[in-house]
């Protein structure tokens, strides 16, 4: 039976580059890392085009790949876990976009210090706005496991990011002349 | 959601792809459509479709032979043994790291 | 206060000399264990004997530096005992439970080294160590919190400084980075959790 959906390659570029990058950037941490990752990813795509079924497939697929490639980058590269007083000085090659929030501009500090299970389960949780049941199919594991780990990476945030606040608090309030 | 997650998802939103990224894409996926229809790597291809065909039998027979599916049985048991141990010393962690924090804090109030 | 810290910190190194690693036995799970799973959101339980981490720890090679550290941490080790509890709410145990916990897993031969209770009684943390002819031969973790409840018990020569390691471990990063047997905290002042 003909398939209805015929990927376009380049239309799938222009469509989910953005995702693909981010998601290799939450995990690594490294600019350069997460475009080398978004570059391999999209190659590999190129090379399964003929097996994609449709365009949320495409989607799933990317998500999937992206994710399974920055882990593995991860593990060869063993980005270190930043400690945690001294991430806020020392950026470690992190580019910490200003935003309005203030945990924007720390959050690849603070995710960087989680461990890998915790961060790949928010990342695709508040990035890619997915319920656990669409994370675990993603990460091929356990629902319950996901939902460990968004338990526990969540409750680390929140403790990390109460400290950071302050910081940046204080920061912001010394720039004032306060 | 309470509103350190609405925070989050604000905080999560996608970073716009590097300027050029698309473009070095097509480019690297041009080189290697080329490299795949070239003479040379036709011949390549072919060559090496050769060698791999005789591997492939070899690997079949050692398959047959029980050594290949033990020995990826027995990487696939150890990695999860290593996932284990580190489950156990991260919960071990947990537990050292919150007793750290009673002596701080039994410290400080003794301090006071 | 400072000098309970100090003394702590003594005790440890007086009592935790490296010793012969005697092959003890990984002990039967308590009844009261069963009692928190059914309670629990969320249970760990990890048991690993002798042979299971020499096994784990010939896949700890390599130039991975986390792995070689791991690997050295639970070389010549008899044992892990690891159960973690998380509840969706507190009052989800009693105070009695966990005396049992406790009375099940050490015995005249365990000296405690820490004993912390927050005067609530919903939090506390007990390390016990068992020394046999002046050698370390096991430590006993027990940890209380009103939502959680961890067991940790390792059978063999280890030692706190050998725990300490897990600090520089990736993925085994705790709320504020790890094991630090010193002062310092991050200020509680402004009531953040």
């Amino acid at each position: 039976m003909a398939r209805d959906w015929q990927p376009d390659f380049e239309q799938l570029v222009d469509e989910h580059q953005s995702m693909v990058f981010s998601l290799a950037l939450r995990m690594t941490g490294d600019r350069g890392l997460a475009e080398e990752i978004a570059q391999d990813v999209f190659l590999e795509l190129d090379r399964h085009l003929g097996k994609i079924e449709s365009a949320a497939h495409a989607c799933f697929w990317l998500r999937r790949v992206a994710m399974s490639r920055s882990a593995d980058a991860l593990r060869r590269r063993k980005v270190r876990q930043m400690d945690l007083w001294v991430e806020i000085k020392e950026h470690h090659g992190l580019q910490l976009e200003p935003r309005t929030s203030p945990l924007g501009g720390r959050l690849e500090g603070l995710l960087a210090t989680l461990p890998e299970p915790q961060r790949a389960a928010l990342v695709l949780r508040y990035q890619e706005d997915m319920t656990p049941e669409e994370i675990a199919a993603s990460l091929d594991a356990p629902v319950a496991t996901v939902k460990s780990n968004l338990q526990r990476g969540l409750k680390l945030l929140r403790a990390k990011a109460a400290i950071h606040l302050k910081e940046y608090v204080r920061e912001k309030e010394y720039a004032r002349g306060v | 959601m309470d509103d350190f997650e609405q925070e989050l998802r604000q905080a999560f939103a996608r970073q716009p792809a590097p300027l050029g990224l698309k473009r070095r894409i097509m480019q690297r996926r041009r080189g290697a459509v080329q490299r795949r229809s070239s003479p040379f790597f036709v011949w390549w291809g072919m060559a090496a479709s050769y060698v791999s065909l005789s591997l492939c039998i070899l690997a079949a027979l050692a398959i047959y032979g029980g050594y290949e599916l033990r020995q990826a049985e027995e990487q696939r048991k150890g990695e999860a043994a290593c996932r284990q141990v580190m489950t156990a010393l991260r919960i071990t962690n947990h537990a050292l790291d919150h007793m750290n924090k009673q002596l701080a804090a039994h410290n400080r109030a003794s301090q006071e | 206060m400072k000098n309970r810290i100090i003394a702590f910190i003594f005790t440890v190194a007086a009592l935790t000399a490296p010793a012969f690693a005697q092959t003890a036995q990984l002990p039967a799970p308590s009844p009261i264990e069963k009692e928190l799973a059914a309670r629990a959101s969320n249970v760990d339980e990890i048991t690993l004997d002798k042979n299971t981490l020499a096994f784990a720890s010939r896949f700890m090679n390599g130039k991975d530096k986390d792995k070689t550290a791991t690997k050295q941490l639970i070389d010549g080790l008899d044992g892990i005992y690891v159960r973690d509890y998380e509840f969706d709410k507190e009052g989800q145990f009693t105070t009695e439970q966990i005396e049992q916990l406790r009375a099940h897993y050490v015995s005249a031969e365990w000296s405690s080294i820490v004993r912390e209770r927050e005067h609530n009684g919903r939090e506390s943390t007990d390390v016990m160590v068992k020394i046999v002819n002046g050698k370390t031969v096991g430590m006993f973790i027990l940890d209380v919190e009103p939502k959680e409840v961890s067991i940790v018990l390792i059978l063999g020569p280890i030692r706190l400084e050998d725990l300490n390691k897990l600090k520089g471990i990736s993925g085994l990063d705790g709320a504020l980075g790890g094991v630090e047997f010193n002062t310092k905290a991050p200020d509680k002042k402004s009531g953040d959790q």
